[in-house]
């Protein structure tokens, strides 16, 4: 069981949250020509990292806000949370 | 306001589980609160204005996380940020938040029947919640809520008091949870609670 700090509410169990995948992936700007290469590599690939890994996590029974997360994908170390509006 | 309560068809007033040879003071007593005024207040992401002068009913807005304010009619809970629930028994508390929360910058629903609440009390009462939430009860003290799960249901914990004697503290809380899952928490707080002697009040 991992226990996660929300940026809004503090330390929680995982419980409470819900992942919600890569936060690297960009979707491909809604006025630019995509290529169907480019909407694949969108919609379904992803990299698969062996350490650390930018992750979405919404606190779901919390304050229900997104948030990002950087942990590692070997140890589940959880090195840093930030608000959706800053970087990691 | 009356209504058809969501807990009226299950909620039994009379001792339940270990309860023999037990003073009532030391068993817990759950009820269900009924006619409560439940409003939601959002504060848009684009307003200018501030919200330390915003005032409820003599209140302030709670702007930290687990901070409640209260009153004797009226509470005021951090639900996120700038997400407010606003829980009371006052008729006109739409009036006077309606008052103070224009439509410019806030959003205000009233979700007074989308909710069940439960309220629980007893020198045992942190011991069942902590049987099915993972929240951290050690700093949850008068005034203080959060959300969290109750083995899988989302429900607001609203510690109301916290009466410390020197035997005994004597916690009350109110849980509120969406309607829907009212008699499913219900049933799972009186389970949690058997082992302890309960009295439906």
């Amino acid at each position: 069981m991992l226990e996660i700090k929300c940026p809004y509410c503090g330390k929680r169990s995982q419980n409470e949250f819900s992942y919600g995948g890569d936060a690297t992936v960009k979707r491909p700007d809604l006025e630019k020509e995509v290529s169907d290469k480019e909407w694949d590599d969108f919609l379904y690939y992803r990299k698969n990292p062996r350490g650390e890994h930018s992750e979405l996590w919404h606190h779901v029974a919390g304050c229900r806000q997104w948030f990002k997360v950087l942990r590692s994908t070997i140890t589940h170390e959880i090195f840093k949370t930030v608000k959706m509006n800053e970087e990691l | 306001m009356t209504a058809i309560s969501p807990l009226q068809s299950i909620h039994k007033k009379s001792l339940f589980g270990d309860h023999h040879k037990k003073n009532e003071d030391d068993l817990l007593h759950i009820k269900e609160i009924k006619n409560l005024y439940i409003i939601q207040i959002v504060f848009y992401k684009n307003s200018q204005i501030k919200l330390d002068n915003i005032k409820i009913q003599n209140l302030e807005i709670p702007l930290h996380n687990l901070q409640v304010s209260s009153n004797a009619n009226t509470r005021i809970l951090w639900n996120g940020p700038n997400t407010w629930l606003v829980v009371s028994k006052k008729e006109d508390i739409m009036q006077s938040i309606k008052e103070t929360c224009d439509d410019e910058n806030f959003a205000v629903t009233d979700i007074s029947h989308s909710r069940a609440i439960i309220q629980i009390k007893g020198p045992q009462a942190k011991e069942v919640l902590k049987k099915g939430s993972p929240l951290n009860f050690n700093d949850f003290n008068k005034n203080t809520c959060a959300g969290s799960v109750f083995h899988g249901i989302n429900i607001v914990i609203d510690c109301i008091d916290d009466q410390s004697n020197t035997l005994l503290s004597t916690d009350s809380f109110n849980l509120l949870t969406l309607r829907s899952f009212g008699e499913s928490l219900y049933h799972h707080i009186t389970d949690a609670s058997l082992e302890f002697g309960y009295l439906g009040t």
